[in-house]
This record gives structure tokens, C-alpha cells and sequence, in this order.
């Protein structure tokens, strides 16, 4: 059994960045740490959303986006899933209707089950219908078609979108400013940011998408994998100030070791 | 017992996943081949189970004649078609008439529709930068001035009125937009580093639902 070349770098970062993130985590579940986190204006916003949805007597609308469970935008997916049972809470205590649509066959299943248990544990299954996780299509412009027709006939008044999207992020955040709903958006795609932030009320950006289920939850758990991120981000930027101290003095010590 | 064998899978499936990166070994590759490929027939299982949700969803608002039913119709039929000629054609592939009529029904009716999709985006990028570009505070008014800039860097007429916006244009996006970017790439590859690290090791369950 041998390493394949050019993961030892990779495997070691992986190693120690893995066990910042877990030790800050145990510390914070066993109550030796409690990490901090500053308002979120965009997280805040969600109940507002939902709350004028209500005074409304409309829908509210919430999609995890084009990302899956398999893929490298399954952490986005996941980290969708925390404001979406957040999101079901807030219907489910305001009696207001929750459409969510889904574009990944393989995460609707998950998603409908996971709704279907926040009615539960909200005391109000009869809240979850048929209709309530609508799976539309697997091809992109099939499944924004289908959302902004949702939109339009359905005359959403809160439109939330979390998770990883391409490019119909701009399709579901005009549509939905086009029927006057109040749009809460949050992508880790950085293409795709500068589109919810033009058009969104309130935008994630960036990391603070992995935020909102310590924020909205202040679960130990992950209020302490946030901590632990922190001082994986001061690593990073350790590692970012001596890589370029060295560049500017010609050492290709750092490349190297990378490499390797 | 229903959290803990979902999470035992998890666990031993991504670390053998996480493994076959790092090592070389033929029996790792091979099971980690396989894990891939069941991986891919639950796929095939899930969109079976969500077209079912659609179908009867539409059945459903058909057989009701609520508000919209006609474009329930619409679908309904449209996948009939899609899928009875995807499987005749299948299972005659000999069949020149089946296989043009199927390439046919594809690129006349699917790839219009999604490429009329695609070329509303020029529109909404067009509203979207009118409300967004709006003089109403300090950050959109420098958004507005840095855009302006940007694009008489981009446009050839930018380069005749004053050889200088080309190089504002290329040191903003250049130094300051990619400053920025590059900051929320590592913020967003070190949040969904954590997350995986959580579920993997079976310390986040939220996405197993809350009941136990």
C-alpha cells in the first residue's frame, strides 16, 4: 500500500485542519468553549420574510438549488438543509403554506423527509401535503421554468434560496421580484453571488451560508465546528503570509512541500 | 438503530472514498469502483421516486381542475411522449424513423425552450443591474462607479475616449474584485470542509430529520 504522489500535502492539511475544526468542536459540545457569532442580517431577515408571507395570506418559497449529495456542492446542499428546517419551524408556527422545489432527484427524498419530520417535531403534521416538496426536473432551464411559473401562478410572497446555484440564480431572483416577494439568498458560487446580492433583499455570502445552522440553531455542535473554522482561517492565513514572504525572496521551499 | 445505520454507511463508505485519494492499492480502487457505481443505481432509483411525486402531483391538480390544470396536461402528455419514445426507440435501435423522431422531439421542442430560458437572463441581468445600480447609498454608488469603469474598459469605445480605462478596468477586477473573491474562496472551501468533516464523522444528523 502506497500514497499516491502529490497527496501527502493534501492528507496532512486534511489531518490537521480536521482536528482544529473537531477539537474546537468538543470543546464547545462539553461546554469548555463557547464561540461567538456576530448577526447575520440576512439570517435575521428569514422570519420577516415568512412573517409578511403570513400577513399576506401567500406562500413562501425555498429551494436548496442546482446542487446535490454526491457532488462537491453536497456541503452547500447540507448546509441548505439546516435553514430549511429553520424555515419549516417558522411556517409551521405562522400556519403559513411552504412550497420547496427541488432539482436533484437524488436529495429529494432527503428533503422530503427532513420537511415532513420539522412538521412533525413542530406539532403540526398535517402542515406537510403532497405538494409541499415538489421535485420539477433534473435539467436546469426544465427546472427554472418550472419555478418561476410556481412564482407567478402560486403568487409567492417570500422567496428563499439557499444553497449552491448556477446560473438560474438570476432567473428565480428576478422572477421573484417581479411578483413582489421579499428574497432571502445565500450561494458558496462566487459567479453567482453578485446576482443575489443585485437583486436579493438579503444575501449570504460566501461562508456565512455554513453559518446559518449554528446561527439559526445555536447547536453546539455546530456553533463549534464555526469556531473551529476560525482558526483553520488563521492557518490558512499563516500559511498564505510565509508562502509569500518566501516568493518574494525566491524560495520555492513552500511550492515544494506542497507539491509533495 | 435508525440514525445509527444510515450513519455507519456514511462513515464507511466516504472514508474508503477518502482513502482510494490518497492510496494506491487495487482493492481499495476496485471497492471504491463499485461503492461508485451502486452509488449511481440509487440515483437511477431516486428519479424514479421523484418522477412518481410529479406525475402524481399533476394527476392530481388534473383530476381536481384546480387553477392551471391545462399545463399540468401539458406535462403529463410531454413525458408520455418523451418516455414512450425513449423506450421504443431503445429497444428498436435499428429503427431510423424512431430514432429522428426522438433526436427530433429533443432539439424542436427541449432546446428551444431551454435556450429561450438561458436568453432571458440578458433581460433580467439588464433590470437586475437597474435596481441594483441605483445611486441610493455609499456601496451602490461605488458599485455603479466601479461598473462603469469596468465596462468602458471592456467596450472598444472605452479605449478611444481615454486609453486608460482598459488598465483601471483590468487593475479592478484584477486586484480588488479578486482580493475579495479570492477571501470568500477560502471561507467557502473551509465551511464546506467542515460540514463534511461533521457529517462524515456522524457529529451533524440534522439532515437525518429531527425525530428519533
Amino acid at each position: 500500500m502506497t500514497m499516491i504522489n502529490g497527496t501527502f500535502f493534501v492528507l496532512a492539511a486534511l489531518l490537521v485542519y480536521g482536528t482544529f475544526i473537531i477539537g474546537v468542536l468538543v470543546a464547545t459540545r462539553s461546554g469548555k468553549f463557547t464561540p461567538k457569532i456576530r448577526r447575520i442580517a440576512a439570517l435575521d431577515s428569514i422570519e420577516e420574510a415568512v412573517g409578511r408571507a403570513t400577513e399576506m395570506g401567500r406562500p413562501v418559497h425555498y429551494t436548496p438549488g442546482y446542487g446535490d449529495i454526491t457532488s462537491s456542492t453536497a456541503p452547500q446542499t447540507f448546509a441548505s438543509f439546516d435553514v430549511l428546517t429553520y424555515v419549516v419551524g417558522l411556517t409551521a408556527k405562522y400556519n403559513t403554506q411552504l412550497i420547496v422545489t427541488c432539482k436533484s432527484p437524488q436529495s429529494f427524498p432527503l428533503i422530503q423527509e427532513l420537511v415532513r419530520q420539522a412538521y412533525l417535531a413542530s406539532g403540526k403534521p398535517d402542515m406537510f401535503q403532497e405538494d409541499t416538496v415538489r421535485y420539477i426536473s433534473d435539467a436546469q432551464f426544465a427546472w427554472a421554468a418550472g419555478v418561476l411559473g410556481i412564482f407567478n401562478r402560486e403568487k409567492v410572497a417570500a422567496n428563499i434560496m439557499i444553497g449552491y446555484f448556477m446560473a438560474e440564480s438570476l432567473l428565480f431572483a428576478e422572477g421573484g421580484a417581479q411578483v413582489g416577494a421579499i428574497q432571502v439568498a445565500g450561494t458558496g458560487n462566487l459567479a453567482q453571488t453578485a446576482f443575489f446580492v443585485a437583486a436579493c433583499d438579503y444575501t449570504l455570502i460566501g461562508e456565512e451560508l455554513f453559518a446559518g445552522g449554528a446561527y439559526l440553531s445555536q447547536d453546539a455542535v455546530k456553533l463549534g465546528s464555526l469556531g473551529g473554522q476560525d482558526y483553520v482561517k488563521l492557518a490558512t492565513m499563516a500559511l498564505i503570509s510565509v508562502g509569500t514572504l518566501l516568493a518574494t525572496f525566491n524560495s520555492k521551499w513552500l511550492v515544494d512541500l506542497m507539491s509533495k | 438503530m435508525r440514525r445509527g445505520v444510515p450513519l455507519a454507511i456514511v462513515f464507511i463508505v466516504g472514508t474508503l472514498l477518502l482513502l482510494n485519494y490518497f492510496v494506491a492499492n487495487d482493492t481499495l480502487k476496485a471497492t471504491s469502483t463499485n461503492l461508485v457505481n451502486w452509488g449511481v443505481i440509487v440515483s437511477a432509483f431516486a428519479v424514479g421516486l421523484a418522477s412518481v411525486n410529479l406525475v402524481r402531483i399533476h394527476i392530481n391538480k388534473i383530476s381536481r381542475q384546480r387553477p392551471g390544470w391545462i399545463n399540468s396536461v401539458a406535462l403529463v402528455a410531454t413525458m408520455a411522449i418523451f418516455i414512450s419514445v425513449g423506450i421504443y426507440t431503445k429497444l428498436n435501435p435499428d429503427n431510423a424513423g424512431a430514432k429522428a423522431l426522438f433526436q427530433n422531439l429533443f432539439d424542436h421542442s427541449y432546446s428551444p425552450f431551454g435556450s429561450a430560458m438561458f436568453a432571458i437572463l440578458a433581460f433580467y441581468v439588464a433590470s437586475a443591474s437597474y435596481r441594483a445600480f441605483r445611486m441610493r447609498s455609499l456601496e451602490a454608488s461605488l458599485l455603479l462607479i466601479a461598473a462603469v469603469l469596468v465596462m468602458l474598459g471592456n467596450a472598444p469605445i472605452g479605449e478611444l475616449v481615454w486609453d486608460k480605462f482598459p488598465v483601471i478596468s483590468n487593475w479592478l477586477l484584477r486586484v480588488i474584485n479578486m482580493t475579495g473573491q479570492r477571501g470568500i474562496a477560502i471561507g467557502v472551501a473551509i465551511g464546506g470542509f467542515a460540514t463534511s468533516m461533521r457529517i462524515l464523522l456522524g457529529f451533524d444528523r440534522g439532515h437525518l430529520g429531527q425525530g428519533e
